[in-house]
């Protein structure tokens, strides 16, 4: 590269020819990556952009044999439907209430441990914790459900054993509301708190340790360093991952629900996504779900936008 | 640096505290271990801690010969390693073009990917597309949705970003071409990044539950996600030809489902040690602004 624009700045006649060289390098370099990005293409296209022009059936009462296209419009009505069923209209709040206690409760767990285990002094200590809180993470909600449904059972549950001690009955957890959904927080802080903490860890092995010396010498106090010290630095990576949850705030895990879920309870725990999947694939009501589904996503989208260009004015955006 | 009084008390509690959250993170899987292996009286009666009781491995034996657990795992090898080999060879394909400054239209590709993890058509549409290619009930509609995971792919793209230039031009000076580079000088620079992405992916096809429970009808072709769900939440899948009648009354079904539940958690525990390393490098990768 640096010998051609040397070649160029000696001799600039040739400059014309040196750029049509230069572009059809660039096309020649071009091709193989042309034939690896086609599949991708393809990918995004058929499983990604084709799936949002299926979306149209949400405004149309979509009926197998005359598919996608044939099927009759009728504007607004299944959002119409959506909207003013109690039904349905219960779903979304579900929705909301357990997205939003979920970042209320789950969001400032993982930077707490992070902040905890970047305090520990002895690296093997720190090492098996990290190996320890990291394992949830990967189990499935099957088997993260199954341990919960095991645990909380009324019959022969761990927890009910000591409950039965003290109270001399044991306590419906799983079947009452109230713990159903403290349960569902619980769990999904105990399933991801431990994962999510690597990357503000990764956040605070930037920040200078000759900082936390001199506060020292100083005479700051712990606290007085996790405040001014830890948590500025951490500030941007916060936001980001912010920004991130609340653009997931419809998406309660479909596989959570449907694990922990149970009719007794499903006047708080059915949400929009084991709603679909009920409605849409099990009762073939394909208009309606897709509406619902639509909402889900575009919701989603909005607010993900709302809170970049927020965290934008603050410098810390994202995009 | 010395620590002073008040340091080493808050150090103190701070281990103390991260002792507790270590234990509960263990605390449910090693209850759920000796539910696996304890008598079934001991289980109904709600006894078993983290420690078995009555030790034996009835419910291992119910379960491998009153369930089509066998069959399950080998369903869940197969979606596994065939979709990480596809995901890992369709997310270098993504991420080599996306990643070089010299692509025609890269900023505009990129953006079309993005997009997709702000925005989708959801579950209904995507079923229709799937079902309309005549995907059912066969393991591509497990592979062919998931190709590839955008965050995986982007995090993949940043890193070949920060493989040195100069590596590149010297090899190019070199007569190298576009081919050799990739599988001489690119693969084998990014083999942490290429494990982690695989473990990620390997960790999401072995879950993978929604999917089962949506694109595949046959319950041969279940994979022990699906099987162990429907073993907690009923008894429908033990074999009445196997077991008697009394034997499923007084049997309680946890004692199984605990030992469907370890055969799921087992081959994950035996290479998460060996994989540990390389996920916490690649989480920090993802962390760089790509």
């Amino acid at each position: 590269m640096s010998i051609r624009q040397h070649d160029m700045r000696l001799a600039p006649e040739t400059n014309k020819q040196n750029l049509s060289l230069k572009r059809k390098r660039r096309i020649r370099q071009n091709i193989p990556l042309f034939i690896m990005f086609i599949p991708v293409l393809l990918y995004y296209l058929i499983f990604k952009y084709l799936p949002m022009g299926g979306l149209i059936i949400a405004f149309k009462d979509y009926n197998f044999a005359d598919g996608i296209m044939g099927s009759p419009w009728v504007g607004m009505q299944n959002f119409k439907l959506l909207f003013r069923g109690t039904n349905t209209v219960n779903i979304i709040r579900n929705t909301f209430r357990l997205s939003i206690l979920n970042i209320v409760f789950g969001f400032p767990v993982p930077i707490i441990l992070a902040i905890m285990l970047n305090e520990v002094r002895k690296t093997w200590f720190k090492k098996s914790v990290q190996t320890i809180i990291y394992l949830p993470h990967f189990f499935s909600w099957v088997i993260v459900g199954g341990m919960v449904i095991s645990i909380f059972s009324q019959e022969s549950g761990i927890v009910n054993h000591f409950v039965e001690m003290f109270r001399g009955e044991p306590y419906p957890f799983l079947y009452k509301e109230g713990s159903w959904i403290s349960i569902f927080i619980g769990s999904g802080i105990w399933k991801g708190a431990g994962f999510g903490a690597i990357v503000y860890l990764a956040a605070l092995t930037s920040i200078d340790m000759s900082l936390y010396e001199a506060a020292h010498i100083d005479g700051a106090g712990k606290w007085q360093q996790i405040r001014h010290i830890t948590l500025p630095g951490i500030k941007q990576t916060i936001v980001i991952m912010f920004i991130l949850q609340t653009g997931n705030i419809m998406e309660v895990g479909f596989d959570q629900v449907y694990m922990l879920q149970n009719n007794v309870v499903s006047g708080v725990a059915d949400v929009i996504s084991t709603y679909v999947y009920r409605v849409g694939l099990q009762g073939a009501q394909f208009s309606i779900s897709t509406a619902m589904g639509f909402f889900e996503s575009l919701v989603g989208l909005v607010l993900v936008s709302a809170s970049n260009s927020l965290a934008n004015r603050f410098d810390e955006g994202l995009w | 640096m010395k620590a002073s009084r008040g340091e080493r008390i808050f150090y103190r509690v701070n281990d103390i505290l991260l002792f507790l959250v270590g234990l509960s993170c263990l605390f449910p899987i090693l209850h759920i271990l000796s539910l696996s292996v304890s008598g079934q009286k001991a289980i109904a009666s709600g006894k078993v801690g983290i420690w078995p009781v009555d030790l034996n491995l009835e419910s291992y034996s119910l379960l491998l010969k009153g369930t089509p657990v066998v069959n399950g795992f080998k369903n869940s090898v197969i979606i596994t390693v065939v979709g990480v080999a596809l995901s890992m060879i369709m997310t270098i394909l993504a991420a080599y073009p996306l990643s070089k400054e010299y692509m025609y239209g890269r900023k505009l590709f990129t953006k079309i990917v993005v997009f997709t993890m702000l925005f989708g058509g959801g579950l209904i549409p995507s079923y229709l597309v799937i079902q309309s290619m005549g995907l059912v009930n066969s393991y591509n509609a497990l592979w062919l949705p998931g190709l590839i995971s955008t965050y995986n792919m982007l995090v993949m793209k940043t890193f070949f970003q920060n493989i040195p230039h100069e590596l590149e031009e010297a090899a190019r000076i070199d007569g190298c071409s576009e081919w050799r580079l990739i599988v001489q000088i690119y693969l084998p620079l990014s083999m942490p990044c290429i494990a982690t992405l695989s473990l990620f992916y390997g960790v999401s096809y072995w879950n993978a539950f929604k999917n089962v429970l949506i694109y595949i009808n046959d319950t041969k072709k279940y994979n022990l996600s699906v099987l162990i769900q429907q073993m907690i939440k009923s008894q429908t899948l033990l074999d009445p030809n196997y077991i008697q009648v009394e034997d499923i009354e007084q049997m309680t079904s946890e004692g199984v489902s605990s030992a469907g539940i370890m055969v799921m958690v087992i081959p994950m525990m035996i290479v998460y040690p060996f994989l540990q390393k390389y996920f916490v490098k690649g989480v920090m990768l993802g962390s760089v602004k790509g």
